[in-house]
């Protein structure tokens, strides 16, 4: 590991280590009743399963003849090499740990790029209004939804990883280790996958040379080609370890049908509950169209601003996918401060915050009172992740408000401060 | 040998039935039989235990036999249970547990097949033929309710090798099928005297599914006599524990009122019984029953088409047992057997009575319990199965299996079925052992990796199978395992609940079989035979959605959708300008002109006031 900090991000490196082994460790209850949270751990994500995946795996039974595991082969022969995690858990922290510093440490890069206020196209008038790599990985470290993620375990910080070091490459310019990072991503989750447009901009605008320019079209197949080599690359280990292609309907196949109804923080378990039979597909077919319909509008939109584009798909996909949880809330919050230029224009951050933290209390209160104390139904959970997607989505569309008024300012610098409309 | 196949099923019988008219051979096509068996009353009432039995080459049923030609059925075994066996009290269980079910229905057959795909629709076939046979709902075993057994089922009959290849054992149990008369009328007519004579004529609906466990089987297979040739057999076989007391109950007034308190027999021997308190006793000993009483009705005769040798009548009480009999009735004790008799009817129509009377425990010739009953053999194995856990979401399930033995280990199969909405880990699964006896006698449980042998696990498919999970195991005499399993609760669709969905869902009974060990091999000097059991079934609490509001629930999150997309797509397209500036709308315009007409009016009004 090639940690490229100061000696003030060192030290946050090692508090942040100290603080989650610490918690690991003091509290040996904790990880496993974080594993247990539907907030945290997702039938895509959860540790108990990959646990059980890997127990099937290691005795010689398909993990994915079953409906436990979801979750990308690659990771059996990963965790398999790792000591029993009931008899010698702290391997297990340690692992989760360092994904997590590593994670803070492509932020930092991302946030010392200065690319939220200035791209190669776009300079903001408030650019010099930042905040240092420092605090933006700090604000990472230190957010309670990433502490209470990496101590719950599930497998979606190596995508959040994964994500993050593909933005900090394509950032430095290197365009295929940006995209093997993005298909690794990809590879675990597929919902990463939306993200290769603005994440080919993003490299295209980082790589650009003005005398001898390179059309982006040409760099956008070829990143295209490099995803796709490195995915069939993926895909094909992956056939070799498991002998056989049923992994693919096992891992993507229940994120396109969600056949699998464990509550979780977003939208689609409860929908599709209560969905008739004979729409089931049908709305499938809307919701899947209606994730991906976002890629393309705030590509196009916000050419101008690629890591924009990827900071508010982010925070979509926190909202929309099938089984969102909050460690992809705390990805798109991470994302969040480096866009600290905009924050004066943002017009609903009381209102947001509030919201957001009334969903984090209410949330686990309610779910207790509807399987445990048997007070409440499904309404009173359901009801609460409505809240929680209305409180998240006014987050994302007040930050893409923000940050298209500060654009405008660039053309309207009398606007400056006034009252604005849309028409 | 010539191999039996179905296809020459009915020219065999015909011929074995000429046969057996031209040289009058005393070779048995069918006999019943009922073996009453008193048991210790420990319990509040007394039990009774009536397998029947009926044997049947030359009768067999035409409508089932045209069924399992047609699904290819070698072997078939049908199981209708209700009840739970009281093992500490009424000890090992009839027929070693092999005639038995877990509660609801339970069919498993071996069919022959080519291929797996092949082999499942033949058993579509079978059940649902069945279904209409049996009045029960077979066709409710689908593919999520079906297995393929690996360790725990052999075949009883005599294949060949050559077919047996291609045979296909098929599991599958409905949990939550309640048994009751309508599948009873099937069962009966499938007897060559249906119901209307012999022992079969005892059968009452009321009586058999009031019992406090009761077991309908039956077991078709192939059997081949040396130097014979091959026969289709079927034994169906009802074993029932029925509580005398309820059993006496007279019809009219069946609604249990608590008797007078001079009636009542209570525990003198509490320190707080007076005049005005009373525990009950526990142990009503000595009673008094007779066939008419407890079956509700009497049994007509002998069914003429039983072989006249094979006594229909058996009681398994001590010779010191006072037995009284109708008239004309020949009583049979074997010499070597102190604990049975049997009796021979007369070949008429007349009415069968048997009566046991009181036995006083007093007076001037005092009787004991030993004179009254057969003490029952110990089990094998006791077994019981619970859920653990709290809560909608997390759960666990914990087998207690007892070795009774204090010399001798068992080894068996443990079978657990399980529906695809629970979702078990089979890496928490874990055996703890407690010894009772040894130089740990006592001591706490600890892990042990050695009882559990072997493990085949088939993880469950959402909506398309279940866990079969079979764990061969081996218990050190007098010893306890407790064998532990997590497993997750699944929110189903709503479509997907039944209609009482606060109910639970019904799992379905582990089934545990106990191999035959090498001691135990030559006892008898028959070869040992797999024995049976099985735990309860249990009810699992899943979380529900509230089923009022389908619409309310697309309705809700559309809105949420709508806002997010709508608000997004809103600062997306529109454009920005000043809060004064740009062109206005037609609305808009009219709105500031009033607003501000109104404005200008209240200045106005302001200052004629002031004025």
């Amino acid at each position: 590991m090639s940690f490229q900090a100061t000696a003030g991000t060192t030290g946050l490196f090692v508090v942040a280590a100290a603080l989650r082994l610490l918690l690991f460790t003091a509290f040996p209850g904790l990880p496993n009743l974080l594993t247990g949270r539907v907030e945290i751990s997702t039938p895509v994500t959860s540790f108990k399963r990959l646990q059980e995946g890997l127990f099937l795996y290691n005795h010689n039974v398909s993990p994915y003849d079953g409906g436990v595991y979801h979750q990308a082969p690659l990771l059996l022969p990963l965790f398999s090499l790792l000591p029993d995690p009931t008899i010698y858990p702290i391997f297990t922290y340690i692992l989760y740990t360092l994904v997590d510093l590593l994670s803070a440490n492509a932020l930092f890069k991302i946030a010392e790029s200065g690319e939220g206020g200035a791209s190669r196209l776009y300079s903001s008038p408030r650019k010099e209004k930042r905040w240092s790599g420092y605090v933006v990985a700090a604000l990472f470290l230190f957010n309670p939804f990433t502490i209470a993620t990496c101590i719950g375990r599930p497998t979606s910080v190596f995508t959040t990883c994964a994500i993050l070091h593909a933005v900090a490459k394509a950032l430095s310019g290197n365009i295929f280790t940006s995209m093997l990072s993005l298909s690794f991503a990809a590879y675990l989750s597929m919902y990463p996958l939306l993200l290769l447009p603005p994440m080919v901009i993003l490299a295209y605008d980082r790589t650009y040379n003005y005398k001898a320019p390179k059309s982006l079209a040409q760099l956008a197949g070829m990143c295209t080609l490099a995803v796709g080599v490195s995915l069939s690359l993926l895909f094909l280990s992956s056939y070799a370890l498991t002998g056989s292609w049923e992994f693919l309907s096992s891992t993507y196949g229940i994120q396109l049908t969600l056949t699998d109804l464990t509550p979780n923080a977003g939208l689609w378990w409860y929908f599709f509950t209560e969905m008739f039979d004979s729409f089931r597909s049908f709305f499938l077919g809307v919701f899947w169209l209606h994730l991906s319909s976002y890629t393309p509008a705030l590509t196009i939109r916000l050419r101008q601003q690629p890591l924009a584009v990827i900071t508010l798909l982010l925070g979509i996909f926190a909202i929309f996918k099938p089984y969102p949880s909050i460690a992809d809330t705390s990805l798109f919050l991470s994302l969040v401060p480096c866009f600290r230029h905009v924050f004066p224009l943002l017009r609903y951050s009381f209102v947001t915050a509030s919201v957001v933290l009334y969903g984090t209390f209410l949330g686990p209160a309610f779910y207790h009172l509807w399987i445990y104390a048997g007070s409440g139904n499904a309404n009173f959970f359901y009801a609460i992740t409505l809240v929680w997607s209305l409180g998240l989505s006014l987050l994302v569309s007040d930050l893409a408000f923000a940050v298209l008024r500060d654009e405008w300012e660039v053309e309207r610098p009398e606007m400056r401060g006034k009252e604005i409309r849309q028409i | 040998m010539q191999s039996f196949s179905f296809s020459s099923l009915i020219p065999l019988l015909t011929f074995l039935v000429s046969f057996a008219v031209a040289s009058a051979a005393p070779a048995a096509d069918y006999h019943e039989q009922l073996n009453l068996k008193p048991l210790p009353q420990n319990s509040p009432s007394g039990q009774l235990q009536f397998p029947f039995e009926a044997h049947n080459f030359r009768f067999f049923p035409r409508s089932l036999g045209q069924i399992l030609q047609h699904a290819g059925t070698r072997e078939l075994h049908l199981r209708f249970s209700l009840g739970r066996w009281d093992a500490e009290t009424w000890g090992a269980r009839p027929w070693d547990g092999t005639k038995e079910g877990g509660t609801g229905v339970e069919l498993w057959a071996w069919l022959e097949a080519e291929s797996d795909d092949e082999a499942d629709h033949k058993w579509l076939t079978l059940t649902n033929a069945l279904s209409g046979l049996f009045c029960a709902s077979l066709n409710f075993i689908d593919s999520t309710r079906t297995t393929r057994p690996v360790m725990s089922f052999r075949p009883e009959g005599d294949h060949p090798n050559t077919t047996m290849a291609n045979m296909h054992l098929l599991h599958g149990v409905l949990p939550r099928e309640v048994v009751c008369t309508e599948n009873l009328t099937p069962f009966l007519k499938l007897l060559p005297c249906k119901g209307k004579a012999g022992v079969s004529s005892l059968l009452d609906g009321h009586k058999l599914f009031d019992a406090s466990w009761q077991s309908m089987a039956i077991d078709v297979k192939p059997v081949c006599p040396i130097g014979e040739e091959c026969v289709l057999q079927i034994e169906q076989t009802i074993d029932m524990v029925l509580d005398i007391e309820r059993s006496k109950r007279p019809r009219d007034n069946p609604i249990p009122r608590p008797p007078p308190s001079h009636e009542l027999k209570c525990n003198t021997t509490k320190p707080y019984h007076a005049d005005d308190t009373c525990f009950p006793t526990d142990s009503l000993n000595a009673q008094e029953w007779n066939l008419n009483q407890i079956f509700g009705k009497p049994m007509l005769g002998n069914c003429p088409l039983t072989d006249p040798q094979t006594p229909p009548v058996c009681i398994q009480a001590p010779h010191t047992r006072d037995v009284f009999t109708s008239m004309g009735v020949e009583e049979l004790k074997e010499p070597g057997n102190e604990n049975q008799r049997c009796y021979l009817l007369p070949s008429n129509d007349e009415e069968f009575h048997l009566s046991l009377p009181f036995m006083p425990r007093d007076g001037d010739r005092p009787k004991t319990d030993a004179d009254e009953f057969v003490q029952p053999a110990t089990p094998l194995l006791y077994a019981e199965r619970s859920l653990t856990g709290h809560g909608q979401e997390h759960g666990g399930v914990q087998a207690i299996l007892t070795n009774p033995s204090p010399d001798a280990e068992v080894e068996f199969v443990y079978m657990e079925s399980l529906p695809w909405f629970m979702r078990i880990y089979l890496h928490t699964l874990k055996a703890r052992i407690s010894h009772r006896t040894g130089s740990d006698a006592g001591q706490t449980l600890h892990d042990d990796d050695d009882v559990i042998k072997e493990i085949y696990y088939r993880p469950f498919l959402d909506r398309q199978r279940g866990t079969q999970l079979e764990i061969r195991m081996k218990i050190p005499p007098g010893s306890t395992v407790f064998m532990a399993y997590d497993f997750e609760k699944t929110i189903l669709r709503y479509t997907e609940y039944p209609p009482d969905a606060n109910r639970g869902f019904d799992v379905a009974a582990a089934v545990i079989t106990i191999l035959p060990s090498n001691s135990t091999t030559t006892t008898g000097g028959k070869a040992a035979r797999m024995s049976n059991l099985r735990t309860t079934s249990m009810l699992l609490n899943l979380p529900t959605p509230d089923f009022s509001m389908p619409y309310n629930v697309i309705i809700f999150t559309s809105t949420c959708i709508a806002l997010a997309f709508g608000g997004l797509y809103n600062i997306l397209v529109r454009r920005f300008v000043g809060r004064d500036e740009g062109a206005r709308g037609q609305l808009g315009q009219a709105a500031e002109e009033a607003a501000g007409g109104r404005a200008e009016g209240q200045g106005q009004s302001a200052r004629e006031a002031r004025g």
